[in-house]
Order: structure tokens, then sequence, then C-alpha cells
């Protein structure tokens, strides 16, 4: 039997693994590594898994799976590259635009110096944490501006370093497309905008495939070294737009997420 | 001679960043400083012909990134100011190299109070992202570790020795003696460069394949064992303590220059 670890941090491992587990301790030995209760010792490490799987981006997470790449041959899911990148949305949104992906055109302002753009969206630079989008949306004279409440906490108020706000320019679309890679498989589905309808389960249902969505998401993928994300794309005049990279997505809401994410992670795990 | 625009993306205007203007100033290119205040992160920046990446503050890589994207040359190259700024990164870079590091822990407070053996102690806690002494403390016992909302700490077990601060500008190492965890700035006692120091400094450098053209490395000789211990890179010192041959100032503006016409006519 194949021995699958898992990295994870309390709040996923509280809500969304559940089904993921149950099935995967059907097909394969699971440890887990809690980040709350592991203590990472570069020294002192010994693993006979065949892959491990990370549930979580925390910065200790980050560190065991760099420190199980540089230590072994065992497969990381995913890398702490394609992680690492996932989480900083400044970063990311540099790579994909160098890679030709379509993404809004995006800044770094400090504080006090405003976006150029028409309608924009202040997004959180560091996507590391477990909490959920809160949009506050203001309509001035014709602009739309919209700040994620996350971006407005993350800037540190006493430290003048990170005084800063990543804006994405604003693409009204009538959808928002999500889109799940998971190894070589891509899963579609489409919802109205979260801005529109909050509760995006609501209106989520399964579409056919987009070959054009198909080939941005691999190309996101192969260019963040990651193996398993959902992507959000938007549509304007015919044009996608990638808006967000996520390398933990919350496979329970594909129809048999858990299943596939599983036989995925034991097809490549290492024999 | 070309009349280059040059940028500069660093946390002050004076210090290194100042002199290094006035240096390239007199060599009669223009050069405009970024920083904090009026850096924004745009394509308002590529009127410039390159960059000069004094600091490894998160915003400034986040622009030498940026930049280096849009086919601007940066100097230091971001990814590898990038790799000294991340503990994590710079710790497994220097084990792939074959360089000793410290032992490190991370985990929780709790997880380190719980688990962490009394007889291990001192360790040294430093930020993850970070460089030189800020936010670094010796942490003697349990007591001692205190983080916010049971956050991640990074500790390094604590090498008892000699501590050196070694620069290096191209060719040229100059190597001082420091007091333990102090920052670049105090005073320190220039010695011969032992021989297994400068091996050691090479071996860094040639990891980069001519691409670390200046920078420093905070090393402890362990007293026990005489074992070189590679505690924190830099890869843009101030360069305050250099008390060897020629102006490290005068040397980085040339270095830089020619780095750029070599990259350039590649």
């Amino acid at each position: 039997m194949k021995k699958v670890g898992i990295i994870i941090d309390k709040y996923h491992l509280k809500y969304k693994v559940t089904e993921f587990l149950k099935y995967l301790r059907s097909k394969a030995d699971v440890s887990l590594y809690i980040e709350e209760e592991f203590l990472l010792n570069d020294k002192k490490l010994d693993f006979d898994e065949n892959i491990f799987f990370l549930k979580a981006k925390g910065d200790l997470v980050l560190a065991l799976a760099k420190l199980i790449e540089e230590e072994t041959s065992i497969p990381v899911i995913n890398s702490y590259k394609g992680s690492w990148l996932a989480i900083n949305r400044f970063l990311n949104s540099v790579y994909l635009q160098k890679a030709g992906i379509p993404i809004p055109d995006f800044s770094l302002n400090p504080i006090g110096i405003p976006s150029t753009y028409h309608d924009y969206i202040i997004k959180n630079i560091i996507d590391q944490k477990n909490y959920k989008f809160i949009p506050i949306v203001h309509k001035e004279n014709g602009q739309l501006k919209v700040a994620d409440q996350r971006a407005l906490d993350e800037v540190d108020k006493t430290d003048p370093r990170y005084n800063y706000l990543y804006y994405q320019k604003f693409i009204k679309s009538k959808f928002e497309y999500k889109i799940y890679g998971i190894g070589e498989e891509v899963y579609f589905s489409k919802q109205l905008p979260i801005l529109v309808n909050p509760n995006k389960m609501e209106t989520r249902k399964e579409i056919e495939e987009i070959p054009e969505l198909k080939e941005y998401c691999y190309k996101a993928m192969e260019v963040m070294n990651l193996e398993l994300a959902s992507l959000d794309f938007l549509k304007s005049k015919d044009q996608f737009y990638l808006t967000d990279i996520n390398c933990t997505p919350n496979f329970n809401y594909l129809k048999n997420g858990h299943q596939i994410v599983a036989n995925f992670l034991l097809k490549r795990a290492k024999t | 001679m070309e009349n280059l625009n040059i940028g500069i993306l660093s946390k002050r205007k004076t210090m290194m960043a100042g002199k290094l203007k006035s240096c390239l100033k007199n060599k009669g290119f223009n050069i405009s400083i970024y920083t904090l205040e009026n850096l924004v992160i745009n394509e308002t920046l590529l009127n410039h012909d390159f960059y000069i990446l004094k600091s490894k503050s998160l915003f400034f890589l986040y622009a030498g990134f940026f930049l280096e994207a849009k086919n601007k040359v940066v100097i230091p190259k971001p990814q590898i100011s990038f790799i000294q700024k991340n503990r994590i990164q710079s710790h497994f870079l220097m084990r792939r190299i074959g360089l000793l590091t410290p032992e490190i822990y991370l985990g929780t407070q709790e997880t380190l109070k719980n688990q962490l053996d009394p007889n291990e102690y001192p360790f040294i806690l430093k930020p993850i992202m970070g460089s030189g002494s800020k936010g670094v403390k010796v942490i003697n016992s349990h007591e001692e570790i205190n983080s916010e909302n049971n956050a991640i700490t990074y500790l390094e077990k604590y090498i008892q020795g000699i501590h050196y601060n070694v620069y290096f500008i191209d060719e040229k190492i100059c190597t001082l003696i420091k007091p333990p965890l102090a920052n670049e700035h105090v005073d320190m006692k220039k010695i011969e460069t032992p021989n297994d120091v400068k091996e050691l400094i090479f071996k860094w450098k040639g990891y980069f394949k001519g691409n670390l053209l200046f920078g420093h490395l905070d090393i402890v000789r362990e007293e026990s064992s005489g074992n070189l211990y590679v505690v924190d890179p830099g890869s843009f010192p101030e360069f305050t303590n250099w008390k060897c041959d020629s102006s490290p100032v005068e040397s980085i503006c040339n270095l830089i220059i020619d780095n750029y016409r070599k990259t350039k006519d590649n």
C-alpha cells in the first residue's frame, strides 16, 4: 500500500478534507503533518512516504515542502515554488503576464498614490491565510472601486515597508469562470461573479470545455510549477482574463473532487 | 560615452545609495532613486535603461522581478537577492552547495515550548523573511519564545565561536571579526582572511556563475570543531566596515556598469 503524507493546518483538517481523507485512507496509508503541532528540524527527519500533498500554505508548510524537495526524491504536490508563487499575487501576476497569459493590468502603489485605472479592485498581495474574500464596494461618479477587506487588513499601519496596495484593473464580466486543473485533467464551471451574488455555489454550474481556457490553464500551471490548481477567469469583449490562481483549491466544490484528487495523488506517487 | 538613465531601488537616498548616485553621476549618467515614498510598480518604471537593486525589502524585490520580466536589466539579479532574503531558501541553498549552516527549527510557540529539548538552548530567533540583525535575538529558554497569534517561529542553533563579517567585491575579500549578532555598522577588527574562509567565499560565489558581483557573509567558526558555519548572507551591504584596499563605492560602481554592458552585449 502506498503511503501519502498530508501537510495541512488545523483549519483545512477540520473543514475541508473529511471526505477526501475517508476515501484516501481506504486506498493508502495516510500520515498527517499538522502545521500547528509539528516541529520541523532540518536534521532529524526521515520520510517513508511515496508522495506528499500540501493542503495549506503557511510558513511551516512551505518550509517542510522545501526540505522534502531538497532532501528526498519524493514528489510534493504542489511544489514549494508553485505554492510560494501562488500566494504571492504580485509575483504570479508578473510571471503569468510574461508567459503570455492575459491578466488584467495591475500595479503596486504606496498608500496615498491612487491607481490610474478608472475601475479597479484592490486585492491582497500575500494570499496565505485562511479567510474569505470580503468585498467593499464604492461607486463614485461612474467609477467603480472595489477593495478586498483582506488587502486593507494586510497593510501594516506601523511599518512603512508594507504600506502598499495591489490594484487590478476591474474587468466587467457576466460570469466568472472557475477552472480546476488536476494533473492533465481540466474541469470547467461558471457562476455569477461574487460581487453580483456572494453565494458563489448558488449559481455555479458545470460547463463544456473551453479550449482557450484549457490552454491558459496548462500554461499557467506549467509556468508556476503547479500540478493542482483552481483558476478564476473573467471575460470582457471576447477576451478572457485570469484574475486569480489558487494552489490549495477547495475540491469539494467539484463533483467527486475528493476522489479525483486522491486518485491523482496515488497515480503520481513514487513507486 | 552613452547617456544611461539608471534607477536605484533603495530604502533610503543616503548612505550607499547616495554614494552610488554620486559616483554614477560623476561618470555622466542620469540617476533616480526610488524609495518607498515614490516607488509605484508599473510601466512608468520602464523609462530607465537599467536598475540597481540596493534593497532586498519585499517591495523592491517585487519591483526587481517586475522589471526583469519586462526585459530590463536589474543588478544584482532579483532572484539572487530574494534567495538571500528568504532564510528557508538560503538555508537549503547553502546545504546544497555544501556549506555548513546551523540546524534550524520551525514551529508554533506551543510546539517549540513543548517539543524542544531544554538542554538544546540557546537558539537564535530570526524572521523568515529578513536580513542582517533586524528582529534577530538570542533565546535562552522556553519562556523567551513569544510569538503573536502562535505564529510560526524560526530558530537556529546558536553556534559558539568567532564571528566573521566577510565582504567580497569581485575578487577582493575583506574579513573582519565582529561581536555576535551585531549589525554591519559596529566597529570591527580587520584580519587577514583565513584560507578556509576564502575557499568558502569562492564556493558561494561560484554557485552564482559570475552573477554575484559583491556581497557579504556572516560566518561563525565553531569553537569546539573549528568548522565554519554560514549564519547570514547579504546581497548588498553598506560596506561600512570595508577596511581593505580601494573604495568599495567606486569598485561597485564600475562593476555594475561593466556588468550592465556585458549583459547588453550578450
